[in-house]
């Protein structure tokens, strides 16, 4: 029997996700999702997770498919539920379509709402904790405005929520700073050059979330602290 | 003066088409109910939670812009313990609360449909600084949207179009009515014809935000110093008392 607390992470065949994916698998029974196809990921998933293929963009459905092959693992509850899958387009209002706006919004809250709806039993039977990943851009991003809004609406989220569920399931919220991740090319934003020195590597950003996650603090961002170790140090993590 | 005011039908946006009338403007109102009758006013009905319905209507206003004053107002709430709530009303709530709102801002200005000098209303809440707990999702709505006015307030002025976020504490509206605590005290909502006024008169000296009452101000500076305090305030006042889920 497997006694290791149990996490599911959504958005974990990339970027941050798999980052605390590595970091996390020795330790606790992971069970991910992702968007791809299994067979295509890029890297191997540790051994011993199970995968969820999910698509969160029509979030009612994406989670569905999650919450079924959950029951269907035969899990009774949930330790932490991390919230992490995002998308994000770098548009300036000027730009930004309907679709744009649409299809971050849904990824990044709506489908956000309804795992922590969906998956609050699980976690209320063992005390569990929803850890959503936000952003730094929640304070608002002129290059990404509704992406920034998404973010800004998980913040406000986190907060009524964790007052809402106080005593029962604990609610988190983690804003990472600027990471090298495919996020910022899907996205179009510009990559190269001497700005991404100072971006984070995921594999760095990563211990920090855990850092913080571990710490039960209702909210964090990762940003200073880190980036001045990389500064003293000169390691990336 | 052309304006636009959504979630026309009652409450404080039918109070907004009043007064902007009184100022001789004509104004396309849009709700999905009925919108009383007015000379001056366009009256669109349209189910702003409808994606298909919103494309349609935004080709419309784009064509009948350019418009001057812009009032996103509309918005429904979902009050009660949080899992109780259909996840269907949760995604009706952030769809008209703030997707529409954004949708629509940015097809009328791509379209050139915002006139020079026009000025765009986001109707955040007071929310925004103090959480909700026993309406979350609202909250974030609210947040989602107080955001996105912020993130594109500078584009905007570069093309000389104003962006003012209004933060309201509660309005003496059949909305507070229905999803305020048992109980609580309707004396001290504010009148949505005064709070109208206030807008219409804020928006014209382009304040970039505007917090309409002594409370919403107090409230805002009490979230921003002590927000865990706050928030917990708000939990007893509010999520405590709530006696039942409204959707």
């Amino acid at each position: 029997m497997d006694d290791r607390p149990t996490a599911l992470i959504t958005g974990a065949t990339s970027g941050i996700g798999l980052a605390l994916v590595q970091r996390m698998s020795d330790d606790q029974r992971l069970i991910l999702t992702g968007r791809r196809d299994p067979s295509v990921l890029p890297e191997k998933l540790p051994q011993g997770t199970q995968y969820i293929k999910a698509d969160l963009s029509v979030p009612g459905v994406g989670v569905d498919t999650i919450e079924a092959a959950f029951k269907a693992a035969d899990h009774k509850s949930l330790d932490r539920l991390i919230v992490n899958a995002g998308t994000g387009f770098y548009a300036p209002v000027e730009r930004e379509d309907a679709g744009m706006i649409r299809s971050t919004l849904d990824v990044n809250l709506g489908a956000s709402v309804i795992l922590a709806c969906r998956f609050a039993p699980y976690l209320e039977a063992v005390g569990g904790t929803v850890v959503f990943i936000g952003s730094v851009a929640h304070r608002g991003a002129a290059n990404m405005p509704s992406y920034a809004a998404s973010k800004a609406g998980l913040a406000g989220l986190a907060r009524s929520l964790g007052s809402e569920w106080e005593g029962r399931i604990g609610v988190q919220i983690i804003h990472p700073g600027p990471t090298r991740t495919g996020m910022h090319e899907k996205a179009g934003y510009p990559t190269g050059g001497k700005r991404d020195r100072l971006f984070f590597s995921s594999e760095g950003m990563a211990d920090e979330i855990i850092r913080l996650m571990d710490s039960g603090r209702p909210h964090g961002t990762v940003m200073l602290r880190a980036g001045l170790r990389q500064l003293f140090s000169g390691k990336r993590s | 003066m052309k304006a636009l005011v959504t979630g026309a039908a009652s409450g404080l946006g039918l109070a907004l088409v009043e007064r902007l009338c009184a100022q001789g403007a004509d104004v396309v109102a849009i709700d999905r109910n009925l919108i009383p009758s007015n000379d001056g006013v366009t009256a669109l009905t349209v189910d702003l939670s409808d994606r298909d319905a919103v494309d349609q209507l935004n080709v419309e206003l784009c064509a009948m812009g350019p418009f001057d004053f812009v009032v996103h107002n509309a918005g429904i709430s979902a009050t009660g313990r949080f899992e109780e709530i259909p996840e269907q009303a949760y995604q009706k709530l952030l769809a008209v609360n703030c997707e529409t709102p954004m949708v629509m801002t940015s097809a009328l200005l791509q379209a050139g449909s915002l006139a020079p000098r026009a000025h765009v209303l986001f109707i955040s809440s007071i929310s925004h600084q103090t959480g909700y707990p026993g309406a979350s999702v609202y909250a974030a709505s609210k947040d989602a949207l107080a955001v996105y006015a912020k993130s594109i307030r500078r584009d905007c002025s570069r093309q000389d179009i104003h962006v003012m976020t209004v933060f309201p504490g509660p309005v003496r509206t059949d909305h507070a009515e229905r999803h305020a605590p048992a109980g609580a005290n309707a004396e001290r909502r504010m009148e949505p014809t005064v709070l109208a006024r206030k807008i219409v008169r804020a928006a014209l000296r382009r304040r970039k935000t505007f917090y309409p009452e002594p409370q919403a101000k107090i409230g805002g500076f009490l979230g921003t110093l002590m927000p865990r305090a706050t928030t917990r305030f708000m939990r007893r006042t509010i999520f405590e008392k709530l006696d039942r889920t409204v959707y």
